[in-house]
């Protein structure tokens, strides 16, 4: 089910209804309301996945159990290696089996040797990346002591299937969310409204940002030996306001449906494209991801703790792996391995960890510096980004080339102009909103604050009004949910 | 539960507020701003295809022969003065990309003021893939709305449709349109009164045409079947017509046997692309509309193939 869909529009009063007003007083029977509701939920795509959710939950569930009366430390550390190698298994094999498969061939072939390998029909299953990494977490944390198991498979199912966070994250530690199934909600009517603001901020980031950047990015981008270097570059920019309203929007959506049901969810995005370097950038981008992958794959690997070559090479596993994360296919490891490039000089003269705190802070406009620092670091990301969107990495370096041609200082012609300049302004009207918000949760979370009802009551109109104004017709899926 | 309860009241405070607010918002905005600009509003009066003028002449017409139904290729393939110089009085509710799911709406409003004894349909099979929403807007300026447009509204469930039926009801409340006059001139159209639009003479230089599918949406088969049933409901006889289109354009389609086989079930149904021998570069405007040589060529003999000298309906 999608959030942009009259379905989910039907469905979340239902549940809600049902959870605060029918089975308010049980707290198992709330917990089992989200486990039906979450099923339901991702059933609406293809129950026939449910299965492997169900698998994943059964499986960590019953090894977390384990793990609790088990005090050898190799019976431990054995029970630990078989949900890793579950839950990475059904990633491996729904994810990147065919990548694999095909490399091998390609790879045979090249040194002259003919296999005759099919792939195979593999549906990937939606959201399988952040379940899993989400299980994955809860049990590494109850190996390493961190977090008591749960007893309780019901609240244990909740927390894996959670609706709001299911298919795109944002990806939940077992520490962090596991205790809110297992104590008693209390309705709290300003998180609730609180919640309402940032769905309703999520909703305008993908459908009027995000859909409207997509069908200008997808034309620039599915034609890019049509254009000039100057058009591409547009298309360069309009994905990366495409792939931000999407995936910053669905998390605000998902933490805001969390806070109707009494839960907070932790914070996935935070301003990145205000940021001043690359490293600030990613404390910035998918948080959830990134300190997941710092927690339970760079410190284990050592960190920071040994010698710069130690650093560097945990700084490009972590992400390669991160960009391999994505999708199986070679733009994604390539744009892990640019942004490690870009990393890279800062983790060297030990600078990355200089911008900790939000840009301009208490003042309306950055310095000049500041201002600097923050345009490179959005132009380093604009050419990454190239990679992501890419077909393939043929397609990325002729993409980038012709950005850097002669072409590049044409004035951008393509058959979409009048829509790209509605986008243009739709887009410099967002900016400047989360530019003056950007100290808060989200961008427009004080907006209103103080005001008279009836005039806050009309800004959350008008919001609206944008939405259903510069909606496109069809319903369009949401980025992540491929990853 | 003293919070969820002032929680829900404000939510059903909100929503009747909100769509007031929305309202408001659309009339402003959707009638100042640039068409650029407003993506989800499309309110144009006096339009292409002059359905303006077609409706406002056609309470002149009561009782006729022939009722011609359909898209561009009705309006612009069916001359209503050689049919009449054929005994036959008729009118034209063609409209541009008129689907069946716009020929609905058209036949409830006029179907029973203008008690035709014939009713010819025209089908295309690039209607009945079409999701009908710039013939949607096309009715909602040029027509009037009323309370089956509400419902017609709710059925369609499309932004545009929804965002321009409102400025449609403002402007006919307030009576905005009312000094409004079509030309009959337009660029290279001349409204025929009865409802044809001839075309300046122009010819078609054919262009490679990838070959594609048709395919039939259900909503759009279902009110096809519903306008037939409405039809057939009054005893009007019914003629199903393909208006020829080039051999370039109908060629590139790969089962026009199936769209055929899907129409002829329900009345006579005639394929003029296979009934008559017209040719791509002297009887097109374009890859499919006939010009005028085409249009007098194509009457005349679909007067003769369908029997409507004098409209006789046996």
């Amino acid at each position: 089910m999608l959030f942009n869909s009259i379905d989910f529009a039907v469905f979340l009063p239902i549940v809600f209804i049902l959870y605060w007003f029918v089975i308010n007083k049980n707290l198992r029977w709330q917990n089992f309301l989200i486990v039906v509701a979450s099923y339901l939920f991702y059933g609406w795509w293809d129950w026939r996945f449910l299965s492997l959710i169900l698998f994943s939950t059964l499986v960590d569930y019953t090894i977390g159990v384990l793990l609790d009366d088990e005090e050898n430390k190799t019976k431990r550390k054995l029970l630990l290696w078989i949900s890793i190698l579950v839950n990475l298994g059904l990633l491996g094999f729904f994810k990147y089996y065919n990548f694999f498969l095909d490399n091998f061939v390609n790879a045979f072939s090249f040194f002259g040797y003919k296999i005759n390998a099919q792939g195979l029909n593999i549906v990937l299953p939606v959201g399988i990346s952040f379940y899993t990494f989400q299980t994955l977490s809860y049990t590494i944390d109850v190996y390493k002591k961190k977090l008591q198991p749960t007893k309780d498979f019901i609240a244990f199912a909740a927390f894996v299937s959670f609706f709001p966070q299911l298919v795109a994250g944002p990806i939940e530690r077992a520490t962090h969310l596991l205790p809110q199934f297992l104590k008693k909600r209390i309705f709290d009517y300003d998180k609730a409204v609180d919640g309402l603001r940032q769905m309703l901020w999520g909703f305008f980031k993908k459908i009027v940002i995000a859909d409207n950047a997509a069908q200008l990015a997808n034309e620039i981008f599915n034609n890019s030996s049509n254009y000039s270097g100057s058009t591409l570059f547009l298309g360069a920019l309009f994905f990366t306001f495409q792939i931000y309203g999407d995936f910053s929007g669905y998390s605000d959506i998902a933490i805001g449906t969390s806070r109707l049901f009494g839960f907070d969810l932790k914070k996935n995005f935070n301003f990145p494209y205000f940021s001043r370097d690359i490293a600030e950038f990613w404390r910035r981008w998918h948080i959830s991801l990134s300190t997941w992958f710092r927690d339970y794959l760079y410190i284990p690997l050592g960190g920071s703790r040994g010698g710069v070559w130690m650093k560097i090479r945990n700084t490009f596993i972590i992400f390669i792996v991160s960009g391999f994360w994505h999708g199986a296919n070679w733009t994604f490891i390539f744009w892990g391995l640019l942004n490690a490039i870009y990393f890279l000089p800062l983790l060297l003269l030990n600078k990355n960890r200089i911008n900790t705190n939000t840009i301009a802070e208490g003042r309306y406009f950055p310095s000049v510096k500041e201002f600097i620092q923050m345009s490179v670091t959005f132009g380093l990301t604009v050419l990454a980004w190239v990679f992501f969107r890419a077909e393939n990495i043929n397609h990325a370096f002729n993409y980038l080339s012709t950005i850097f041609s002669r072409s590049l200082f044409t004035f951008p012609n393509f058959p979409k102009m009048g829509d790209a300049l509605k986008t243009i302004i739709l887009i410099i009207i967002f900016i400047l909103i989360e530019w003056f918000g950007r100290e808060e949760e989200y961008a427009i979370a004080k907006i209103g604050n103080g005001w008279n009802r009836v005039y806050r009551w009309v800004w959350y109109s008008f919001i609206i009004f944008l939405i259903m104004f510069y909606m496109k017709t069809t319903e369009t899926p949401f980025i992540y949910f491929q990853f | 539960m003293k919070d969820i309860k002032k929680f829900i009241k404000n939510t059903l405070l909100f929503i009747p507020f909100t769509v007031s607010m929305y309202i408001i918002f659309i009339l402003f905005f959707g009638q100042v701003l640039p068409q650029f600009l407003k993506p989800n509003v499309n309110y144009r009066i006096g339009s292409y295809g002059h359905m303006y003028s077609r409706i406002k002449e056609i309470k002149k017409f009561k009782n006729i022969d022939l009722l011609f139904l359909g898209s561009s290729h009705s309006y612009r393939g069916f001359d209503t003065r050689i049919f009449e110089k054929y005994g036959c009085k008729s009118f034209n509710l063609g409209s541009s990309g008129q689907t069946p799911i716009q020929t609905e709406v058209l036949l409830d409003r006029y179907l029973d003021s203008l008690n035709p004894k014939i009713v010819v349909f025209e089908v295309s099979p690039m209607l009945f893939s079409s999701d009908g929403v710039e013939s949607s807007l096309d009715l909602i300026a040029n027509d009037k709305n009323d309370l089956l447009t509400v419902t017609k509204l709710i059925k369609w469930n499309n932004i545009k449709t929804i965002n321009t039926a409102i400025i449609g009801f403002w402007r006919d409340y307030m009576g905005l349109n009312a000094d409004f006059v079509e030309e009959k001139k337009k660029g290279n159209d001349y409204y025929v009164s009865g409802g044809f639009v001839e075309k300046k003479l122009k010819f078609y230089k054919p262009e490679p045409i990838d070959k594609h599918e048709i395919n039939i949406k259900d909503d759009q088969f279902k009110a096809f079947k519903n306008c037939i049933n409405k039809i057939k409901k009054r005893n009007i006889k019914l003629i199903l017509v393909q208006v020829p289109i080039t051999k370039n354009l109908y060629n590139s389609y790969t089962n026009t046997q199936y769209f055929d086989d899907s129409i002829s079930k329900y009345g006579n149904y005639y394929n003029f692309n296979k009934l008559l021998n017209v040719q791509d570069t002297i009887h097109f405007s374009d890859s499919h509309h006939l010009n005028q040589l085409g249009v007098e060529f194509f009457d005349k003999e679909a007067v003769k193939l369908l029997n409507l000298k004098n409209c006789k309906t046996k």
